[in-house]
């Protein structure tokens, strides 16, 4: 059964595209990445799933329901954790669940038990009275997740949820985001641009300048790219790479001052490699592939953390611009 | 015949399932905007210190200056202060709108199932509802000056002060909902209530000023609502003095008439459901 159905969605904000005809499905009780740079068109994807931002051509179906004809039925049906936080800060905890409740139209007896409920599963219990602003950046998305958690949502959205969040919290956030898929059968949708994150979830879009350019499991992504990666290093690197060119029939690639090809079975290959080079090499090293190879090979650049490409520059002049946003 | 009569019947509970949620927004994002004007110390401190600081300028300062005929300045000012008081708290209270925005829990009730006008129609209830705080500490200053308020007086002017600061936070909400920057509604807003306040008889009545002023006095909304304000809170002083006097003090001329206390209200009124109309538009459209 498919909770979300996007057919050739796109933005544009005036001379940028932003998101391009981007068409996906993604499965009940599925954790769906989003997979791509900052400025790639996560977050505009997700503010048209949330019936935000009015797309510019396509629609979707969200829990069954049109973004564009039904946002109202697709709101009922959907919790969000932004980016930014939007809790107030001058209420308390409780408080910010209680008036998630109210808003949903939750009967009143539910949203005390619910709130006090999801406050002691993200372990806010004994702070539930403290005024948001005194929360750190991990008690606050913590706080917010358990408001999208409030109304029961069938869909949760996260963009970039685990940004900011030191190593615990971020375990804490996915432990309990597969506890939410495996025992309440929600279906998660996240953007993010750490590769280890894109890595647990059950299905990635790579996305980059506003399209999909490829969608699978990770280990079908990694298995796509053709088997492990031996990296060679040497005095010198062009010719290095020519001779292996010619020598094997592969076709290297030189990143990082190391000469990088994906190979099956790399460990037996090493020794054959070793044994008809002679051009002469200081180190042979071998992986398995990561996403972040994945990602290079789809994309020919790197997904790096706040790099900001030349859309997210020219996004941010469109945000600060003339009454726009996103 | 059961099927039908079953598929109206889920309809109609629908409809009304709508009408409460929509009731019950309205009430809780009312309740929030009350409740975090009472955690805003500052906010609340300031609906004390202005009415002394009016009592001192206009009481003490103006009163002992300018003469009007029948009843003194002093007397005149006071629901020209309470006029000022709703004009500057509802105008500010779309700041919230803009706050909202800023710090990202506008689009925490944006993105719920929730009507748009609910939110536009409680933030404009909150403002109404804080200017009618402020009013009624002010209430309390009228023995000083010189101002004979009965209870009857203070219900009506309650209700007045409900009205016009639901049309002034109108006002606020719609600016609000436009703007990025809580700087720039400030600076709006003040370019707004200044003149406003100065053409609208807060300070003097209108029926002294020079003709051009006069052109902005009459269509300026809040001249409307300064003058039922002013007709209430005088009540019980303009019945000592003489109808021609009386008339002078509180009458608008406008468009060559002489409006009465209801075609007053009922120009607050038509602006009120205006403004209404601006900022649920505004609130619409900002996401």
């Amino acid at each position: 059964m498919k909770n979300i159905e996007v057919n050739a969605l796109s933005k544009n904000f005036k001379d940028l595209t932003a998101v391009d005809k981007v068409s996906f499905d993604v499965n009940k009780s599925e954790i769906f990445g989003f997979l791509g740079p900052n400025g790639a068109g996560k977050t505009t994807t997700i503010s048209m799933l949330c019936t935000l931002l009015k797309p510019s051509t396509g629609t979707a179906l969200v829990g069954g329901y049109d973004i564009i004809s039904d946002p109202g039925n697709v709101r009922r049906e959907i919790g969000i954790v932004f980016q930014d936080t939007t809790l107030d800060e001058r209420l308390t905890a409780r408080e910010n669940l209680t008036f998630h409740g109210e808003l949903y139209g939750m009967p009143r007896a539910e949203i005390g038990e619910r709130a006090d409920a999801l406050l002691a599963r993200v372990g806010l219990t004994a702070r539930a009275g403290d005024p948001v602003a005194v929360f750190s950046g991990g008690m606050r998305r913590r706080l917010e997740l358990a408001r999208g958690l409030m109304h029961k949502p069938a869909v949760l959205f996260l963009d970039e949820p685990t940004i900011g969040l030191d190593p615990q919290s971020r375990r804490n956030l996915w432990d309990y985001a597969r506890s939410l898929r495996d025992s309440e059968g929600v279906t998660i949708f996240l953007s993010t641009h750490y590769m280890d994150e894109a890595e647990a979830c059950d299905r990635i879009a790579v996305i980059d300048y506003g399209e999909i350019i490829a969608l699978d499991t990770p280990a079908a992504h990694k298995s796509a790219l053709g088997g492990d990666v031996v990296s060679v290093t040497g005095p010198d690197l062009e010719v290095l790479s020519s001779e292996i060119a010619q020598t094997f029939d592969i076709d290297p690639r030189i990143e990082n001052e190391k000469v990088e090809f994906n190979i099956q079975q790399g460990a037996n290959f090493i020794p054959t490699l070793l044994d008809k080079l002679e051009q002469s090499v200081d180190s042979v090293s071998l992986r398995n592939p990561t996403l972040d190879d994945v990602f290079v090979s789809l994309t020919g650049h790197q997904i790096r953390d706040g790099d900001i490409s030349t859309t997210e520059k020219m996004r941010n002049v469109q945000r600060t611009g003339f009454g726009r946003r996103h | 015949m059961d099927i039908p009569l079953l598929g109206k019947n889920a309809r109609v509970s629908d409809k009304k399932i709508a009408g409460l949620h929509f009731l019950n927004v309205v009430r809780v994002v009312w309740l929030r905007e009350i409740l975090i004007y009472f955690r805003d110390r500052p906010r609340v401190i300031s609906a004390f210190m202005m009415p002394i600081v009016m009592l001192i300028l206009f009481g003490e300062g103006l009163g002992g200056i300018i003469e009007l005929p029948g009843i003194s300045y002093r007397q005149f000012i006071f629901p020209g202060m309470v006029a000022m008081i709703v004009l500057m708290n509802s105008i500010f209270a779309g700041v919230t709108i803009v706050t909202d925005r800023q710090f990202g829990f506008l689009r925490e009730m944006l993105v719920a199932p929730v009507s748009r006008t609910a939110i536009a129609v409680a933030k404009i209830f909150g403002g109404a509802t804080i200017a009618l705080i402020n009013g009624v500490v002010l209430f309390a200053f009228a023995p000083l000056m010189g101002i004979d308020i009965s209870f009857l007086i203070v219900v009506k002017l309650m209700g007045l002060i409900l009205l016009v600061g639901f049309m002034l936070t109108g006002i606020g909400v719609s600016i609000g909902s436009r703007l990025r920057t809580p700087e720039s509604f400030q600076m709006l807003s003040q370019a707004i209530i200044f003149p406003a306040m100065f053409l609208s008889g807060v300070f003097f009545p209108v029926n002294n000023t020079a003709k051009w002023l006069d052109f902005f006095v009459q269509f300026n909304p809040i001249t409307y609502a300064v003058a039922p304000i002013r007709e209430i809170g005088l009540g019980n002083e303009l019945e000592k003095v003489s109808p021609e006097v009386a008339a002078s003090l509180i009458n608008i001329q406008a468009f060559g008439h002489t409006f009465t206390i209801l075609e007053e209200l009922g120009v607050v009124v038509g602006f009120s459901l205006l403004m209404l109309w601006f900022a649920v538009r505004g609130v619409r459209n900002a996401s």
